[in-house]
């Protein structure tokens, strides 16, 4: 089988799932072996700019439209896109941007010079082209990225979780900080796969997965309100690293 | 003759960025260091937060440095209100600190700065002749990130650090583990240090460079501390770190690009070669052994030295670790509750060094412990005055003026900075690009 000619893409972001890509320590030169890298600027300054590729991974989020470009090429050069980490999949932390007033910010931030940066409002890759594969986390789980390139070069999608952080909790036997702790923890809400990590340590979950499939926003949003959390507290936080399109519950959360 | 040396798009560095050198004849007319990265807006995204939100948003600046982020951010937090941390917790945090500077380095060393001096693309290609120099790399670098699993819960975007201590303390298991790989580490700096001794020497860019580094209260460390010292021709001058921050704050908004911070109108670096040149008499052990055997003199005159700096934080840091892990198995760990905060109006300050230098942050809140304003000034923002001066030296001083090779040397001292673009919060894009 010939090995599959491989991309591995950075767009504005914190490089976190590119990084978690390089902290695969045991595994990365035996994956290398299996795969023809062919642009990976962040570690290689051998790189070919046009080939076609069979897989590009993409991280961060379309913030200039230098990033709009980039990703346009990256989409008409490859056959299948897999989106890495949260922004790319959700649009991440700096889609909260959608709460505020942009050129107040920028302004605000750099001054009225910075009206003429190329910037623009954030977008997560699927707002801007197709994706095939969809791997979340802030950042993603060194597993599922592995188990995704198995997959893909068995010529199949990788089968991940869709079901929420608690799945996992529960069968850590974990305290519950919701329910005992009336804490604000996003668990019930948010895509497992992390094997709970936060709550685990007795730290609430900050939902940065984004949102499970059959999350029942409306419901969490009635029990955290019955543990006594002020509503904009936890609206705020709900919408840290996945925004609610068009600020609605719930329908649209399940879009992603 | 005009001319323009660019190189579009710096390859192994984290983010995107670029160099660019105009030439009259040989003489250099300008000299930019650009930035591509899209604007995040950070800083006007955690207003009207809650504190216990922001310090899991910051540190989503960058990945490398997330520990840095976050555990600045809280320690602004608790300067804010008043939150003493308890003994444990800030030894954990120092611990956390070295677990980053080791993980950091180790990939900056390792996969992004020695295929130069070896003549490779990449550390994978150099793999293919060198791999077992690939493979020490990688197992300093998975050191670094074991003890930050360890302590911060997670690699990458700590998930354990709470404003006024910490969610759960490592187990007496994993720690056991952890002195058994810091042991295994301690050998492998050995070796790292004898590679790096062996290389070719980069000696194409000297100047007189002005340093700063914070001052610990005691020993070499990167948590601890409110003051900074400026190294000016070896002559160190304290200052709290409000000054710095203050003065810096002004020429990092007024200006489009360019020149970014600078003390009495002066560029400074700020990194491991840095907090060598201002702390470097309060290491102890092989660190000092490394140093000589690896013939850096302080302060150094050759930002590549920033690489050999580099080497001797590992060894500092890993024999660190090992003996505070030591101490902490001995003494046994408290399981202890986070110090309980009460927000109120206020300013809070903190500054601390991050792997690639001095990280500063100040944030305003209200009386519900909301902010009100955040700024935050990271390491290779106080760079990039420093390193475009470093930039012209290497073309002026460069005997060989073919493109091509100033290319090369231009792109080394880039990479020597380990600069980490997307942190770059308040260095302005590059309006050539726009």
């Amino acid at each position: 089988m010939p090995k599959p000619a491989v991309g591995m893409f950075g767009l504005t972001g914190c490089a976190g799932d590119q990084l978690t890509v390089l902290n695969c320590e045991d595994e990365l030169l035996g994956m290398v072996e299996l795969l023809d890298i062919r642009d990976f600027l962040t570690a290689s300054s051998d790189r070919d700019e046009s080939c076609p590729l069979d897989i590009a991974f993409v991280e961060g989020v379309v913030a200039s439209k230098r990033d709009e470009e980039r990703l346009r090429r990256i989409r008409a050069r490859c056959d299948t896109l897999v989106a890495l980490g949260t922004c790319a999949v959700c649009g991440g932390i700096p889609a909260m941007d959608r709460d505020f007033d942009r050129d107040r910010l920028i302004v605000d931030l750099y001054g009225p010079g910075g009206r003429q940066f190329d910037a623009l409002p954030v977008r997560a890759l699927h707002e801007v082209v197709s994706v095939n594969v969809k791997i979340t986390g802030c950042p993603i789980e060194k597993h599922e990225f592995l188990a995704c390139i198995a997959s893909l070069l068995n010529g199949d999608l990788p089968i991940l979780p869709e079901y929420p952080v608690c799945m996992e909790c529960r069968l850590r036997e974990n305290r519950c900080l919701l329910i005992h702790d009336g804490l604000c923890c996003l668990g019930p809400i948010t895509l497992g796969g992390c094997h709970a990590r936060c709550p685990s340590l007795g730290v609430s979950c900050v939902g940065c997965r984004g949102p499970a499939r059959d999350a029942n926003l409306e419901a969490a949003v009635m029990v955290f309100e019955q543990h006594g959390l002020p509503r904009d507290v936890v609206w705020q936080r709900l919408q840290t690293f996945a925004p609610v399109p068009d600020g609605r519950l719930p329908q649209a959360w399940e879009e992603r | 003759m005009n001319r323009v040396i660019r190189v579009e798009h710096l390859a192994r560095v984290e983010g995107h960025g670029g160099i660019t050198v105009e030439l009259d004849r040989d003489t250099v007319r300008g000299v930019q260091f650009d930035v591509f990265e899209g604007l995040r807006l950070i800083e006007g995204l955690v207003k009207g937060r809650s504190f216990e939100d922001v310090p899991q948003i910051v540190s989503r600046i960058c990945a490398i440095c997330s520990v840095a982020h976050a555990v600045t951010c809280i320690k602004a937090i608790e300067n804010a209100f008043d939150v003493i941390p308890s003994e444990q917790t800030v030894r954990l945090r120092d611990l956390l600190f070295r677990g980053e500077n080791i993980e950091s380095h180790a990939l900056h060393l390792f996969l992004l700065a020695l295929p130069d001096y070896l003549g490779f693309p990449s550390a994978t290609a150099m793999a293919a002749e060198h791999r077992n120099v690939v493979e020490l790399g990688l197992r300093l670098k998975k050191l670094g990130n074991t003890i930050q699993e360890t302590i911060g819960g997670r690699a990458i975007h700590p998930v354990n650090c709470v404003v006024g201590g910490f969610g759960g303390a490592p187990s007496v298991n994993q720690l056991t583990r952890l002195r058994t790989d810091l042991q295994r580490g301690l050998r492998d700096c050995e070796r790292a240090i004898d590679l790096w001794a062996s290389l070719a020497p980069t000696d194409f860019c000297h100047s007189d460079t002005v340093y700063a580094a914070l001052t610990p209260p005691s020993g070499y460390g990167y948590y601890q501390g409110s003051e900074i010292t400026m190294l000016t021709r070896g002559i160190p001058r304290v200052m709290p770190a409000e000054e710095l921050h203050l003065h810096n704050r002004e020429t990092t908004i007024t200006h489009s690009h360019a020149r970014h911070s600078s003390f009495d109108g002066r560029p400074f670096m700020v990194g491991a070669l840095g907090r060598l040149a201002v702390n470097g008499e309060k290491l102890a052990g092989g660190a000092v052994t490394a140093m000589q055997q690896l013939g850096l003199e302080l302060p150094s005159d050759n930002p590549m030295d920033n690489n050999k700096a580099q080497v001797v934080e590992l060894m500092f840091d890993i024999e660190h670790a090992l003996a505070e892990v030591d101490s902490l198995l001995n003494e046994g760990l408290r399981r202890e509750r986070a110090t309980s905060v009460r927000p109120r109006e206020g300013m809070g300050l903190a500054v601390t060094e991050a792997p690639r230098g001095l990280l500063s942050y100040r944030l305003g809140f209200d009386g519900e412990g909301r902010v009100t304003s955040a700024n935050i000034i990271t390491p290779t923002a106080f760079n990039a005055s420093s390193v475009e001066d470093h930039f012209a030296h290497a073309v002026t001083q460069s005997p060989d003026k073919s493109t091509a090779a100033l290319t090369h040397r231009l792109e080394m001292i880039a990479r020597a900075y380990d600069p980490c673009i997307s942190c770059s919060v308040h260095v302005v894009q590059s309006q050539r690009d726009t």
